[in-house]
């Protein structure tokens, strides 16, 4: 495994005429690991393993449920979130020419997490603030809360063009409006525990619905990504050679980071804030592909995606029946990689 | 081959700007200056450090907006061009270019972009303007290494191919010598000559080496209260421009036919 | 005993009969000294004068024991969440689980504070001299032994174990009515504590309840007393009644694979309004009350 991987990152440095087997074997790998994590998507939940094979193939009204409407739903639609969150950690990274950069940076998480607190206060306050607050439903909600965060980041930093402004505006923001959750909480403690759970992250309740919408949004937020891809290439030579190659900075910034928000916030509403993997996955993308932003910004979602799978069968089969917020297992499992690239650099250097 | 830009009548400069005032905050860099740059020639900017060789270049590329004067590219204000067409027509290489993960291939590719545009893909005359530009400045055999683990030298080479590859009529260069041992200076210098001379290309150099400088067809001396004068180098030695801007510091001279500069024999030191 | 009666039937006897010693040891020394020194659930010996004339008390439970205890009186100041008995609404309030106002607890004098041991206050509260015990308050038994215990620190032990005694009748009838208006199988019951979804396992208070109620809790006891469940779990083992929100109760038929379940397909809900949500969530003397409230809403959907 570890010599495959020499041969193919040395395969990418050596020469272009290397560089195109590398990129199918490269899918191959990563098709079947996702193929084999949907599997495991299928096997692994409450039952034992045998339960769930014999399910496969003596199917009965149960297994049908938990199969088909339960766990397969779960596993593709936290593939989707996580894709969505490679792809967005992608470019992000990208924009703001930061490999630190990650997809909540325009305070999105703190805004959703707002969106939900308020609708849980409002939910319990009077009947009639009830009805809108399940109505509109805490997804909606966290949406809602995602979209004025990053209103508030982008009239903050007057616009997209300084990303050292915008970067330092998000992070602001996204202070103010945790302060502002945590106040609200104050009114109500209780409410602690479910949002705890939110700003982990959990996958337990997607279902097809879901994952469909999620399947829709990283649909319309990819094509226009990678079609964009060559001025995040232009961008990594500097903004002003970006700017003499013929690029509208403005236009570019503005078009990307509205696709960060969009993914984050069908994120963050559908599943709450899942963290590290928007920021893990565009890292292993480079490490194993390519830097190339046609490659990258296909194969940062790939991982993305795989990586989430991992994390929601990590999150199921520890302490089954019961489950651990998949949040917790991507920030454990993405701290570790982390630490381990500081750890390679640092001892290279 | 893609039609290079139409030549123009030879009384039109390629590029020129006229009262240009630059500055930073409070600073006032350049003050009402104005060059004009042909085509088919290389014109080299000269002056010493601070005296807005730098910044010239930016506001001349269109990266600077400038608080008062114009700038001409093939007698249209840079304004009034489509970004793309512009472009197309002017190229700029920064200073010290960033070390990027993309391969030098990926990288000079980039120089395509104002031709293809986000939704056109690479086309055989891409790639042919790629290959040509890597082998004019001998770049080609690293094509498949990641521009940040290149050495200084081959980076630069890298990213002036890159410049090369957009087949502009106007060049702008801040420092393309920069990092480069004497051989390879000598081939830039070669490699801007042959485009100016064989493909009429107009172009402008910040130069730190005066000994280089002095070997192209046109100087723009500096100095840092403004522009010292603009002419052939022949013009320029008789008038002594050098040796006012670098406040009498240096002495041109002749040596073999060619023109070398060494510190002025009666020379005071700056405070 | 209600105290060892439900599932958790692990209690580190050991610690209890340490306990009892130091109970007995500290009455002794109470006659002597006029204080009473206890071992709290953090392991913190804490002294306390007998009878404590100012009390703080920072959970609702526990404020609702010292008011069954006759000592409503003594209090001084209470948690924000504390609204039972009506008499302690004008009580000044000092904090929650989360957020205790340090400041203010040290300003009222207090010689005893009672709160969980999951509150953070209390080793805050030590440093600074004043006496706090901090009680676990998750478990079914736990319910008689802080009556027991705040009986001790009261000084006001056979009190205490006369409202065991009477809350120990009370579940019993509840309990015996509950499970003889029965016939045929006893349902089972998936209790949502939030919708994360958090279950109340069989250890739990409310957990103990269900027990007394002879319902049948779909978590098994080894997930512990409040286990984040998988939802595909609950699917699978299709509880005939779920105790659920307000806000959830809506929603349930929206989560994967849920409208199928028996209790959402047959609207086998049970919500309860806030202040009898509030019986049956706090682990205090009213606890009879919130089984009551139970049982009715089982027996509504008994089969």
């Amino acid at each position: 495994m570890n010599a495959a991987r020499s041969t193919f990152v040395a395969a990418i440095i050596e020469g272009p005429a290397a560089e195109r087997v590398p990129i199918v074997r490269w899918l191959g790998v990563c098709f079947a690991v996702t193929l084999l994590f949907t599997l495991g998507g299928l096997l692994v939940g409450t039952t034992s393993m045998a339960t769930s094979i014999h399910w496969l193939f003596a199917p009965n009204a149960q297994s049908a449920l938990v199969l088909w409407q339960i766990r397969l739903p779960r596993t593709i639609g936290a593939w989707c979130v996580g894709a969505l969150l490679g792809l967005a950690g992608a470019v992000a990274q990208g924009v703001f020419r930061n490999p630190l950069a990650e997809p909540y940076l325009l305070g999105t998480a703190s805004g959703a997490a707002l969106g939900v607190t308020i609708a849980l206060l409002a939910s319990g306050a009077s009947v009639g603030a009830l009805a809108w607050a399940v109505q509109l439903g805490l997804t909606g909600a966290a949406v809602v809360g995602a979209a004025i965060a990053i209103v508030l980041t982008l009239a903050l930093a007057r616009g997209v063009l300084q990303t050292s402004n915008l970067l330092l505006s998000g992070i602001v923001v996204g202070f103010l409006l945790s302060a502002i959750t945590s106040l609200l909480l104050l009114a109500k403690p209780e409410l602690w525990r479910t949002l705890q759970v939110f700003l982990l992250g959990t996958t337990a309740f997607l279902g097809w619905r879901a994952t469909a919408l999620l399947a829709v949004v990283l649909l319309v937020c990819a094509l226009p990504a990678t079609l964009l891809s060559r001025g995040l290439d232009a961008l990594t030579l500097g903004e002003d050679t970006a700017r003499s190659l013929g690029l509208s900075l403005p236009v570019l910034r503005l078009a990307l980071l509205g696709i960060v928000a969009l993914a984050t916030a069908a994120v963050v509403g559908e599943v709450g804030v899942v963290g590290f993997v928007g920021l893990v996955a565009p890292h292993l993308a480079r490490e194993t592909l390519s830097v190339n932003h046609r490659h990258l910004l296909v194969a940062s979602p790939l991982c993305g995606g795989a990586l989430l799978q991992a994390a929601d069968l990590v999150s199921r089969w520890i302490v089954r029946p019961a489950e651990l917020p998949v949040g917790a297992v991507t920030a454990c499992v993405g701290g570790a990689y982390l630490a381990y690239l500081l750890w390679r650099r640092t001892r290279d250097a | 081959m893609p039609e290079r830009p139409a030549k123009l009548p030879a009384s039109l400069p390629a590029l020129a700007c006229q009262g240009l005032v630059v500055g930073y905050g409070d600073r006032v860099v350049l003050d009402r200056v104005s060059v004009e740059i042909p085509g088919g020639c290389w014109t080299a900017i000269v002056g010493p450090n601070g005296s807005g060789k730098s910044t010239l270049l930016r506001a001349l590329a269109g990266l600077l907006v400038p608080r008062a004067g114009t700038v001409r590219l093939q007698g249209r204000r840079l304004g009034e061009w489509r970004r793309r067409e512009r472009a197309q027509r002017l190229a700029w290489l920064a200073q010290t270019p960033g070390a990027t993960d993309l391969t030098a291939r990926e990288v000079v590719a980039l120089g395509r972009f104002a031709h293809g545009g986000w939704l056109a893909h690479r086309d055989v005359d891409d790639d042919a303007a790629i290959d040509r530009a890597m082998r004019a400045t001998g770049s080609s055999r690293w094509a498949g290494r990641r521009v940040s683990t290149l050495s200084g030298g081959e980076r630069q080479r890298v990213h002036l191919a890159r410049v090369l590859a957009v087949e502009a009529a106007v060049l702008l260069l801040d420092e393309p010598t920069a990092h480069l041992d004497p051989p390879h200076q000598e081939d830039v210098v070669r490699l801007l000559r042959a485009q100016a001379q064989g493909c009429g290309v107009a172009v402008l150099s910040a130069i730190h080496d005066l000994s280089l400088a002095l070997t192209a067809d046109r100087l723009i001396v500096l100095a840092e209260d403004g522009l010292v004068g603009q002419g052939t180098v022949r013009e320029a030695l008789r008038a002594d421009w050098l040796s006012q801007a670098f406040r009498r510091r240096i002495d041109v001279v002749d040596h073999l036919g060619a023109w070398l500069w060494r510190p002025a024999v009666d020379g005071v030191p700056d405070a | 005993m209600i105290g060892f009666r439900g599932a958790g039937m692990r209690p580190r006897l050991p610690l209890m009969i340490a306990a009892w010693c130091c109970l007995a040891l500290a009455l002794v020394l109470a006659q002597v000294a006029g204080a009473v020194v206890l071992r709290d659930d953090l392991g913190r010996s804490v002294n306390v004068p007998t009878p404590p004339r100012r009390i703080v008390s920072l959970l609702p439970s526990l404020t609702e024991t010292v008011c069954a205890l006759g000592a409503c009186d003594h209090l001084v100041a209470v948690g924000r969440f504390d609204d039972w008995p009506p008499a302690v609404r004008g009580l000044p309030r000092v904090g929650d689980l989360d957020h205790v106002s340090i400041e203010r607890i040290v300003a009222l004098r207090p010689d005893l504070v009672l709160l969980s041991n999951s509150q953070r206050a209390s080793n805050r509260l030590g440093e600074l001299g004043i006496p706090a015990f901090a009680m676990e308050t998750d478990r079914y038994q736990d319910i008689a032994r802080s009556i027991r215990l705040i009986g001790a620190l009261l000084g006001r032990p056979r009190r205490a174990a006369a409202l065991i005694a009477h809350i120990q009748a009370q579940v019993r009838r509840v309990s015996a009515a509950a499970i003889a208006a029965r016939h045929g199988a006893s349902p089972t019951v998936y209790f949502e504590v939030d919708p994360t979804p958090y279950a109340a396992g069989p250890a739990s208070y409310i957990g103990g309840l269900m027990t007394q109620l002879g319902v049948r809790n779909i978590v098994p006891a080894n997930l512990g007393l409040f286990p984040l469940l998988n939802p595909e779990f609950v699917v699978r083992a299709n509880p005939d009644i779920i105790v659920v929100s307000r806000i959830d109760a809506r929603r349930l038929g929206d989560r994967p694979g849920w409208a199928g379940i028996r209790a959402v397909r047959e609207h086998h809900l049970c919500v309860f309004p806030a202040a009898v949500r509030d019986t049956i969530m706090r682990p205090g003397p009213r606890v009879a009350e919130g089984l009551r409230a139970l049982a009715a809403c089982f027996a509504r959907y008994a089969r």
